[in-house]
């Protein structure tokens, strides 16, 4: 079978299997379909059926190589122990010094919500989840974790791990969901700049680092290279002030943001279940969200935001006393 | 009657075994196994099967076959679903015109007509990719992706070999 005797020359045509080809057309359509309708029920359906049927199987695959990096990996931090002993020390060091910061700022907090004058933002209720498989794709960068619906994990929560921001819930399976990474070309998530305090989007590139698209181009003279980057809250999907990493340098368009996130190390995650929180005395948008509620968050994510959340706020804008801000009931996520 | 029973499930086998390798690289693909804490990108397998059983043995992997391998790639990463196919259908419906050119030469050849392959997708991949997210997208990490399949096809060639002539052949 491997001896063929007839030797062509390259190029000639044999065999050229007419199945195939006919089959290269119908992906060609299918491609260009999904371009148009890529999150039809019937793509969605399939993607999170495959997703919930190769849960159980990834990581038997992953397993022996994972045991195998953690040989190697400990063989390998044997001959850091020294130096890394005295960085984790300097780290508590530093730590320490946050500890009394914190303790001394939740006084503070504790006295102004003792005064009426604080609301504490609205509860994130996390669930934790494992990596199960990620795309290992040039272009699409995306990872599994073992949590979905059953879990009331929905598309458009955000993704964190021990760092920072991880990325967005895209597919949402019984048991398992797909998160699309921040490095991902689809992948936009809304931004600022702490210390500027300037907003921005940002958008992955299919590189190790997502850059920031300014609305304004005069935002960026305000933006400097190891200024922190934190998610806005715009658009009401994802809670405000997740770290998501520091801003690396800034360009003529844009900022480049070192991630938190260490992809490669990410491998227990929490999911964050977020309602936006809506005026507590605006009893219409409350019914009218009770109703979004019912039908879960968007298909893309993007645009889950509730319809009369603007509304609800903007009724609140003229009157003298803001009413508190209140998160929705949760008894959907128990 | 056990026994025609078995050698029926045993053929079936044989039909599928290729099919079902491709599946099992794109579940290795889906693995979070990074390699050399994550600078080494998992290498395409199921690109391998497809492209070693185009030249050695088509009858055991129909086109449909490779369609299904395709498919089931787009639905595991998250991708646009008929990007994988095609590129899969496109590399075997080449190499299946080519195959008795490679037939019988020596494995340099068949590496470097698997290098060819290798280049020629990744550039229809860049390209589409490119056109549906509107951008030029940078093409370093497939670069990266694709030495390393093909750094490592004259490995598993020589496996997928074995399993062929000892298992699909003469089992």
């Amino acid at each position: 079978m491997f001896s063929g005797d007839r030797r062509n020359g390259f190029g000639r045509k044999s065999d050229a299997p007419l199945g195939a080809l006919l089959l290269f057309l119908v992906s060609g359509i299918l491609l260009l379909s999904s371009l148009y309708a890529a999150e039809a029920s019937l793509f969605r359906k399939a993607r999170e059926s495959v997703l919930e049927a190769a849960a159980p199987i990834l990581p038997i695959f992953s397993v022996p190589a994972q045991f195998l990096q953690d040989v190697f990996g400990n063989v390998e931090e044997y001959f850091f122990v020294l130096e890394q002993n005295k960085s984790l020390r300097e780290e508590i060091d530093a730590l320490r010094q946050w500890e009394r910061d914190a303790r001394d700022l939740r006084e503070v907090i504790a006295a102004y919500e003792a005064l009426g004058y604080y609301v504490p933002p609205p509860d994130q209720k996390p669930v934790n989840a494992v990596v199960i498989g990620e795309s290992n794709d040039a272009f699409v960068h995306t990872m599994v974790v073992n949590v979905g619906r059953n879990d009331n994990v929905a598309p458009g929560q955000a993704v964190v791990d021990d760092r920072g921001l991880v990325g967005r819930i895209v597919h949402a399976a019984p048991n398992a969901s797909r998160v699309l990474l921040l490095k991902d070309v689809q992948s936009n998530v809304p931004v600022y700049v702490e210390e500027s305090e300037v907003e921005g989007i940002l958008a992955g590139r299919t590189k190790a680092e997502p850059a920031i698209d300014f609305t304004r181009f005069d935002d960026l003279d305000r933006v400097q290279a190891g200024q922190r980057v934190l998610t806005s809250g715009a658009g009401g999907t994802l809670p405000r002030g997740l770290a998501v990493g520091t801003v690396s340098r800034v360009t003529e368009k844009e900022a480049r943001v070192r991630l938190d996130a260490n992809y490669a190390r990410t491998r227990i995650v929490r999911v964050i279940k977020y309602q936006f929180p809506l005026i507590q005395n605006d009893t219409d948008g409350m019914e009218n969200v009770g109703d979004e509620q019912d039908g879960s968050v968007g298909e893309d994510g993007e645009d889950a935001m509730p319809q009369d959340a603007d509304i609800a706020l903007g009724q609140t804008s003229g009157s003298e006393q803001p009413a508190p801000l209140v998160p929705l009931d949760d008894n959907q996520d128990n | 009657m056990y026994a025609a029973r078995a050698e029926n499930l045993f053929h079936l086998f044989r039909s599928a075994a290729p099919t079902l390798l491709g599946v099992m690289g794109v579940l290795l693909l889906a693995s979070p196994i990074r390699l050399a804490q994550g600078y080494v990108p998992t290498p395409l397998i199921p690109l391998v099967v497809v492209y070693f059983w185009s030249i050695y043995s088509p009858a055991s992997l129909p086109a449909f076959g490779v369609f299904l391998i395709g498919i089931f790639h787009d639905l595991m990463t998250g991708g646009p679903l008929g990007l994988w196919s095609t590129i899969y259908l496109f590399t075997y419906y080449i190499v299946v015109s080519q195959r008795t050119y490679f037939q019988g030469r020596d494995q340099q050849v068949v590496w470097l007509g698997f290098v060819t392959v290798s280049a020629i997708a990744s550039l229809i991949l860049w390209g589409v990719m490119s056109l549906l997210s509107g951008a030029r997208l940078p093409i370093g990490g497939l670069v990266l992706q694709m030495l390393v399949t093909t750094a490592i096809y004259p490995v598993i060639a020589v496996f997928f070999a074995q399993f062929h002539r000892r298992i699909l052949v003469e089992g």
